[in-house]
């Protein structure tokens, strides 16, 4: 075997460390604080590092636990990092597999934490929660029959007062919106998941604050009340957590934790990362305080500043602290100008000695050179500066200074309904050049949205609304009626379409009769719903006058017959309330109509242009309309009953209540989390979207954003809990000098920031550039000062099942395309819940005879 | 022992179908659920020695680092359950498919776990001796004898009927399958998606009997969109009339057994 060293992997691959960079690689003992500026190649040091504990300190991979902020991230780590491992391989002829390395989000180490058997100690298993994602979480608050039992059973007298008092005691708007209500509450639900509050040791005087805590311990009830309990994102955490405490094991089941993006962390993770790490020590953190961005989301960027006095606190350590702090993506003229931006405000705390933030930290830029990079547009009036820039970024291409418009992004502090991003728009359209604005919109405005809605419209029936509407309902009031006049243009021009309408409208006509006929005999004969179904009742049913023929056939079935009786006799009878759901029921979900809709031309169109690779945006829409329907099913059933149907209930429920939630929460278009930037598109990003990306060209599409002052939900944090933190007063401040800081820090070679002269036109700390101390204009700047950004395509490699992928595909690759690539959900997938069923109790009784196995052995 | 492993099979039964209702959203009827439980229970009666030594369960293999004929790098994955004996090693792979499908295309399940074997050895350098594929659906005379109600016929089915089928393991045509999983790749890369060809609706599913019209495309929501599908339809081949806007294709008792299925009284009316 040649022998190999670190030195001549770098080599290799053309790697060349800077000191710090080496040190950071090669120090693996003990706990280690990296703080990394931006582009100090942090991702590269922690792939290197990991590939030295593996390849040549024998770390075994499962014992590594190395995750980071976003799926996309922990993607790039863990395909990066089989990459070079394969390079190793080459040299040293041997393998290397870290499928059981836990790589990821922390979100996702955590689930898989819930169920690693090392984390188990006997054979007591418990089943693995369910998770409910954000919009879930959002729904079973937003449903009335919860929302409803929350607020009565906190004391509150009705809708009126909860919202009203929610949303006063939280934002100190007295809105009248239940949507806006159930959202404030959940962020301060999860809050206190994060903080891990226990309600039963908190006290509060404060009679609203009282009745919050009450419907929190409420939810935590219901969560857990099932057999199977329920999770939301934070308390995954809670529960990760309560595995890894209660298990002897452990702190030892990881040699190496290493977390990246430390700075956004919060308070249940710094326990899970500590806890973890208590046997070997070895935990290594890295991040930048100046790029905290998630606060928001419970984050505390104190996790990363304090890393020093927790360490000693949890590990009773000193942990090693190597600063990464030579900036290889920027041109210096930019590392200098956002290094001297984020002093610009005084860091110095007024209690005790030291800083809100680390400042011996000082970022070099590693590409010198006393060219300008950072220009500003002419004080003008915001269409002026919009036109200038879009005009600029077209003479950039033209000029072949970039090879693609998404090279240039775009960045706001916030996108949806903001002017600015519409000024910008309007400007770049003025010129034919597109742009790419994934989250300006909502999704249920796009054109697949509007018509597959306006034809469930057409079919289902329009809700009425005779009360006065507030501004949220009028706007989908406008937004019904659009796709209303949507579907009417498609209907006409497809003579099927309106055949298939009719008949839909006479299916549901009949299932409605059949449910107020069969009613009418129920109480004419006086039966009770609740009474167990016989026979003979069958009978009677079915004589009722007027039912539909399908009825009858359904109530004198022999099989059905059969049925009932076997029910009968192992004392398990259906009620005549199942019954009378069940013979007036219709025998399609709202997922079949749409599925059977989109055998109609305009959509079999949509679906050829992705069949054939032209266009796949229409196809990713239509997909995630599939997803949303089907939460809608999971939430009410799939079944459409007549009693479900009778007095618009369901066109209730299915519109003014689902949809008009998934209208206000304003859920945004498809991306692709592959390829998130369509070539030949502009891209406009929020500064959060941003974070950890690089352009060549940056423009700040605004430099101001508003303070809103003390977040309520800091405050009744640090309350309830007795925390310190940075000053309630100056966390605005802070956060935005942060946020901006990260935008600030993408541009590769040249940053550009606008000058409005009206409207909120840029925070106080930017007053020297709209003054415009010393930065040259666009229209100064001159164009051959700027190098040339060539197009970079990475190919990470992708990871393709043999039978979820090359196996499906030979199928059918357009099924293959619908269901795998797009998400399409399924409608009817009895087969694949079959098969998974006896897979997983397959696996399950696997695992416990290799439990017991273990055991006996052990004895 | 065995009484509680069967308790804890139901157990573990319940859960699963628990989540997995939760997780999709629908259901499956009664009897399918039985039948699903029956598969597992058969499974630890019949294969109960292996279970018993099974080392490993769901291990997942990858081969990283494979280049496609245009050049994107790819790694292949796949799942598989080890078991080692004395001094033997197998790897089995579980399927629901039936049997008599996976008899009469083994060729299909010789690339697949030739794949497998090829990363188990060489990449992990482990020791493999055998691959199976372990089909827990009954097989057709088994399925006949339970229809019919005999019991000793049932008993002499029951007997005869051997999960495990065996799939001779060897290297040589690894190769070629990774090429053609490379190919694949760039299709899928490129994408390429026209759906199969209406001649492959016409013909049965090798190894059964059933036309892929019916067996794959009658379980596929996406067939009232796809050309192949309707043009098939359209052909007059299919047994159920041609209706007004697309075929519909389900049958009435399909439709029934959905409602059965899913018909939830807790969660609706009550909002």
């Amino acid at each position: 075997m040649k022998e190999l060293s670190l030195t001549k992997l770098y080599s290799l691959v053309g790697f060349d460390p800077n000191d710090n960079q080496k040190k950071a690689i090669t120090t693996i003992d003990g706990p280690l604080f990296l703080t990394a500026g931006p582009g100090s190649g942090k991702t590269r040091v922690l792939l290197w590092r990991t590939l030295n504990l593996i390849v040549f300190h024998k770390v075994k991979p499962e014992d590594i636990f190395l995750s980071t902020f976003t799926e996309k991230a922990a993607y790039q780590l863990q395909e990066g990092l089989k990459s070079l491992l394969g390079i190793v391989t080459n040299e040293n002829n041997i393998p290397y597999d870290i499928s059981k390395m836990s790589i990821g989000t922390v979100h996702s180490i955590c689930q898989k934490i819930i169920s690693d058997r090392r984390f188990i100690d006997s054979d007591t298993r418990k089943p693995p929660p369910i998770v409910m994602d954000e919009l879930a979480q959002y729904f079973h608050f937003y449903r009335t029959r919860n929302w409803d039992k929350y607020i009565t059973e906190a004391g509150f007298k009705d809708h009126e007062d909860a919202n009203r008092t929610i949303n006063e005691f939280l934002t100190g708007k007295n809105h009248y919106s239940r949507h806006n209500a159930v959202k404030n509450s959940i962020d301060l639900f999860n809050r206190f998941s994060e903080e891990c509050l226990d309600i039963s040791k908190v006290k509060s005087k404060d009679k609203d604050l009282k009745k919050l805590l009450k419907m929190y311990g409420l939810y935590l009830e219901d969560l857990n009340r099932e057999r199977i309990k329920s999770v939301d994102f934070a308390l995954l955490q809670q529960a990760a957590y309560e595995t890894i405490i209660s298990s002897k094991n452990s702190k030892n089941i990881f040699k190496h934790i290493i977390i990246d993006e430390y700075q956004d962390t919060n308070t249940i993770q710094e326990m899970i990362f500590f806890e973890l790490a208590k046997g070997a020590k070895n935990i290594c953190v890295v991040g930048d305080d100046d790029q905290a961005l998630y606060r928001f989301r419970g984050a505390t960027v104190e996790n990363l500043v304090e890393f020093k006095e927790r360490c000693r606190r949890y590990l009773r350590t000193e942990p090693k602290t190597i600063n990464l702090d030579k900036n290889y993506r920027s041109r210096e003229h930019i590392v200098k100008f956002y290094g001297e931006f984020i002093n610009r405000i005084d860091w110095k705390k007024t209690k005790g000695k030291g800083h809100h933030r680390l400042v011996d930290k000082k970022i070099h830029a590693h590409r010198t050179g006393k060219e300008p990079a950072v220009i500003v547009s002419e004080h003008a009036n915001a269409a002026a500066v919009y036109s200038e820039i879009a005009e600029f970024v077209q003479q950039l291409k033209t000029s072949g200074k970039i090879e693609d418009y998404s090279q240039v992004a775009f960045l706001f502090p916030s996108i949806k309904n903001s002017a600015r991003v519409a000024g910008f728009k309007l400007a770049f359209e003025e010129l034919d050049i597109p742009v790419y604005a994934p989250r300006a919109g909502r999704f249920l405005e796009v054109d697949e949205a509007r018509l597959i809605f306006g034809l469930f419209l057409k079919i289902l029936g329009k809700p009425k609304h005779d009360h006065h509407a507030s501004s949220g309902l009028r706007q989908f009031q406008n937004w019904m009626n659009n796709c209303l006049d949507d579907a009417d243009e498609v209907i006409s021009e497809d003579e099927g379409l309106k055949q298939f309408i009719k008949d839909k409208k006479a299916e549901i006509e009949t299932v409605c009769n059949d449910f107020l006929l069969l009613t009418k005999t129920i109480n004419k004969k006086k039966w009770d719903l609740m009474m167990p179904f016989k026979k003979e009742m069958a009978r009677t049913l079915a004589s009722t006058h007027g039912l539909s023929v399908k009825a009858v056939k359904n109530l004198t079935n022999k099989f059905f017959e059969n049925t009932i009786e076997k029910r009968f006799k192992i004392g398990r009878p259906f009620t005549l309330k199942y019954i009378l759901n069940r013979t007036s029921s219709l025998d399609w979900s709202i997922l079949d109509l749409f599925y059977q809709l989109n055998g109609f031309k305009v959509f079999r169109d949509m679906y050829q242009l992705a069949q054939s690779g032209t266009d796949e945006g229409p196809i990713c829409n239509l997909g995630l309309i599939t997803q949303y329907l089907s939460r809608f099913m999971e939430l009410y059933g799939p079944v459409i009953t007549g009693q479900f149907l009778n007095e618009d209930k369901y066109i209730n429920t299915f519109f003014s209540s689902y949809s008009y939630a998934l209208f206000r929460l304003g859920e945004s278009e498809y991306e692709n989390a592959d390829d998130p930037f369509p070539k030949g598109r502009v891209p406009f990003l929020t500064i959060h979207q941003a974070k950890g990306l690089e352009f060549p060209i940056v423009v700040m599409g605004s430099l101001f954003k508003q303070d809103r002052g003390p977040s309520k939900r800091e405050e009744i944090i640090r309350e309830l809990l007795q925390k310190e933190g940075e000053p309630l007063d100056r966390i605005e401040e802070f956060d935005m000098m942060r946020m901006f800081y990260v935008a600030l820090s993408r541009a590769k070679e040249l940053l550009i920031l606008p000058r409005y002269t009206k409207g909120k036109a840029a925070n106080e700390v930017f007053k020297d550039v709209i003054n415009n101390d010393g930065l040259s204009t666009i229209s100064d700047f001159k164009l051959k000062q700027l190098p040339k950004s060539p197009l970079i395509q990475d190919d990470l490699g992708k990871t393709y099942s043999y039978t979820a992928d090359y196996l499906n595909y030979l199928k059918c690759p357009r099924s293959y395309m619908i269901f795998r690539k797009y998400g399409f959900v399924p409608s009817r997938s009895q087969t694949m819940f079959f098969g998974s069923l006896v897979h997983k109790t397959i696996e399950d009784l696997h695992l416990y005879l290799i439990r017991q196995r273990l055991a006996g052995e052990n004895k | 022992m065995s009484e509680s492993i069967i308790n804890k099979i139901e157990n573990f039964f319940e859960e699963n179908f628990e989540l997995l209702k939760l997780e999709s959203g629908h259901s499956i009827t009664e009897d399918v659920k039985t039948e699903a439980l029956n598969q597992v229970l058969y499974y630890w009666k019949k294969m109960g020695d292996v279970a018993k030594k099974v080392t490993e369960t769901e291990v997942k293999l990858t081969l990283p680092n494979l280049k496609t004929p245009k050049k994107r790098t790819f790694t292949i994955e796949g799942v598989v359950d080890i078991v080692r004996e004395d001094d033997e090693v197998w790897m089995y792979d579980i399927k629901t498919h039936d049997p008599d499908l996976i008899k009469s295309n083994t060729d299909f399940y010789e690339k697949q776990l030739n794949v497998y074997s090829y990363i188990w050895q060489n990449l992990r350098q482990n020791q493999l001796d055998h691959t199976a594929i372990i089909s827990t659906a009954y097989p057709s005379t088994l399925k006949e004898a339970l229809r019919s109600g005999n019991l000793s016929l049932i008993e002499k089915e029951l007997e005869k009927w051997d999960p495990l089928i065996e799939i001779p393991h060897k290297s040589q045509n690894v190769v070629d399958t990774i090429k053609d999983f490379g190919k694949i790749v760039d299709d899928i890369e490129d994408n390429e998606f026209e759906p199969a060809t209406v001649d492959t609706l016409k013909q049965p599913v090798e190894g059964t009997r059933t036309l892929f019209a019916t067996r794959v495309c009658r379980n596929c929501d996406a067939r009232y969109s796809c050309t192949s599908f309707r043009e098939y339809a359209a052909s007059g081949k299919s047994r159920t009339s041609y209706r007004k806007y697309f075929e519909d294709y389900l049958t009435d008792s399909d439709k029934e057994e959905w409602v059965n299925s899913n018909l939830d009284l807790d969660k609706i009316n009550q909002d």
